[in-house]
């Protein structure tokens, strides 16, 4: 069980400012809450994520196109269907089958891909404040019982709200 | 309260939760007369009636030789095109980043959900046997035989359930943060529901930025889907060899009307939404002025393709083609039905190019239901006036709903109303995340 300190801000430009401190003075551990998506802002202080989901996206179309293709022509095979000399394997109804579980597939790797980088569903009690789902912009910050002081001060200095310090589960 | 500078508007962020809290939890006495009305309506117009065509058999309907396919599919294209709405105005306004779309998205993609559930019922009802459905699952039934992926309907089948799945998708991981705002408001049964729904959402950065990446593929995702679905309705007709039907252009002509007929469904929706649940200050006038532009150019689209469907068949000048075309435009009682449907869909649209009609509620409400009763006499016409006209005279036979065809289809309009009215109190009918993204950051310092 570690400590952390929490602080909530009402402006974002703030509670940016007292990241980018922290981050700066070795405070590497440090999670933004808000209650709309920041976006670019939280890019500059926290740094560029990756975006991964794009892979599971892709490699969700691919799959599903090769489903889709397989589903049309295997079916064709294991049951022919002779009909006045047109093709057992026909083009259009592959490809359109295709197409549909391309789709199909792509949302649901792309789901799984959320769900695994969000980790959610996560039904565990964990630091939260419901302010911020509401008008409060939280910063927590991992630390050290020797740096709850210093980091309390510093959030306190960049115009936060409210600081308390908080156990992690 | 947070005092809040540098915003575009005067509402503060604790007052949209507040505000949308409020029309999930508090209800009048008209809400639950409504609900039961909605409910009753299902009951009685639709699931009984249903009961007794499953009891009697199909013979309760209008539907005989050679028109096999009647009000029923009617109603499951109309349905299936109100669903684009939600498409139309909640992906492709992401993509482009349009900022109007927020306060009404919500609501345009449960649109989109219901409507393709409705639709999905209706083949049910039209499939007689409904308890044979499981002969269009991808495996080999009991004689061995697999599914002919050959056929449009089978394309349906995959068409319709990719979109209903990926829309329910949408719809759902799009409200999580608001789930999470609700639950964070509510108390007893409603904070252990929302609890359970909102995954245990906390809003930090790194779900921001998953939800983000994820929502935008969905988006990106969903807009050819939709486009395939109605292009994909239209060739359960266009690939036959019925006059009337067979037409190259019937795929581009259904996903206009798809778009046409959804957003005028949306229309109708957000004048009776922010009246009745008293959000006018997140749906405003400006909101009807977007839409209304939108469906003037669906209109021009539409009647575009309209006037070339006509044009084309004039121009061949072939028996066939001149008979549907006749039958359509002046044999009673179609022709009163065509010409209403050119009067509501062509005519009546044309009034918005006044920016002063377009800001108004009432025209857009009159505007946008007349879109929708053209645009179900549309989907009637082009079933009716094909069908009983195909090729020799010796089988010709006219067609017409039985009572209980038409029941049912009053009954799918309580269905849905019945469905939203649900919905908005057990969803976050606006965006609560998104309307605050367009009220703006809140910064203490100007230009950060």
């Amino acid at each position: 069980m570690g400590k952390a300190v929490l602080g909530l801000f009402t402006y974002v430009d703030d509670m940016l400012a007292a990241a980018d401190k922290l981050k700066k003075s070795g405070f590497s551990d440090v999670t933004i809450f808000s209650p709309i998506p920041l976006g670019h802002e939280i890019e500059h202080v926290l740094g560029e994520r990756k975006n991964y989901v794009k892979y599971f996206t892709f490699l969700g179309g691919f799959t599903g196109f090769f489903v889709g293709t397989l589903l049309a022509l295997g079916t064709a095979a294991l049951y022919v269907l002779p009909r006045g000399g047109r093709a057992i394997f026909a083009v259009t109804p592959t490809v359109i089958i295709s197409y549909e579980t391309t789709i199909l597939f792509g949302v649901f790797f792309t789901l799984m891909g959320f769900v695994l980088f969000a980790k959610l569903p996560s039904y565990k009690k964990k630091i939260y404040d419901p302010e911020v789902s509401i008008d409060s912009f939280g910063l927590l910050v991992d630390v050290s019982e020797a740096d709850i002081n210093d980091v309390t001060k510093t959030l306190k200095e960049s115009g936060a709200n409210e600081v308390k310090t908080v156990e992690e589960k | 309260m947070a005092h809040q500078q540098h915003m575009k508007s005067d509402i503060s962020y604790r007052e949209v939760n507040e505000d949308v809290v409020r029309t999930m939890t508090k209800s009048g006495v008209g809400y639950y007369i409504a609900l039961f009305l909605s409910i009753a309506g299902v009951v009685f117009l639709w699931w009984l009636p249903w009961a007794y065509q499953i009891y009697t058999g199909q013979g309760v309907t209008g539907l005989q030789t050679p028109v096999f396919w009647g009000i029923y599919l009617t109603n499951f294209i109309f349905w299936i095109g109100i669903s684009h709405s939600g498409t139309l105005l909640s992906a492709i306004l992401f993509i482009t980043q349009t900022p109007w779309r927020r306060s009404i998205y919500r609501s345009a993609e449960a649109m989109t959900f219901f409507s393709v559930l409705t639709a999905a019922v209706f083949v049910f009802v039209h499939m007689g046997r409904p308890w044979n459905f499981y002969w269009t699952m991808p495996y080999p039934n009991q004689r061995q035989i697999w599914l002919n992926f050959q056929s449009p309907l089978m394309f349906d089948v995959f068409a319709i359930s990719t979109y209903m799945t990926a829309s329910m998708i949408f719809l759902y991981f799009g409200s999580i943060p608001d789930l999470a705002a609700v639950r964070d408001r509510v108390t007893g049964w409603r904070k252990e529901l929302y609890g359970a729904l909102s995954l245990g959402w906390r809003g930090t950065d790194a779900e921001w930025h998953w939800l983000n990446k994820a929502y935008t593929f969905f988006a990106v995702l969903i807009i050819p889907l939709a486009v395939s679905v109605h292009s994909i309705v239209s060739w359960d007709f266009a690939l036959s060899k019925v006059p009337g039907l067979n037409k190259t252009i019937f795929a581009p002509y259904f996903v206009v009307g798809a778009i046409y007929s959804g957003s005028a469904g949306i229309v109708t929706l957000m004048v009776i939404l922010r009246k009745t649940l008293r959000i006018e200050k997140y749906i405003t006038t400006n909101h009807f002025d977007k839409l209304g532009m939108l469906l003037l150019v669906m209109s021009l689209l539409w009647s575009y393709i309209n006037v070339l469907e006509v044009f084309t068949g004039w121009y061949a000048d072939t028996s066939f083609e001149n008979e549907a075309l006749k039958y359509r435009m002046f044999t009673p009682p179609y022709s009163y039905m065509f010409w209403l449907m050119i009067f509501t869909n062509t005519l009546m649209p044309l009034l918005l190019i006044f920016r002063k009609l377009r800001a108004s509620i009432l025209i857009s409400l009159i505007v946008s239901l007349g879109i929708n009763v053209g645009m179900w006499i549309e989907r009637y016409l082009i079933i009716t006036t094909s069908l009983p006209r195909k090729f020799l005279p010796y089988m010709w036979h006219d067609y017409s709903p039985s009572l209980t065809e038409i029941s049912m289809t009053i009954g799918s309009f309580s269905f849905f109303v019945m469905l939203f009215l649900l919905f908005i109190k057990l969803w976050p009918s606006v965006s609560i995340y998104e309307v605050k993204e367009d009220i703006g950051i809140p910064m203490k310092k100007e230009g950060h």
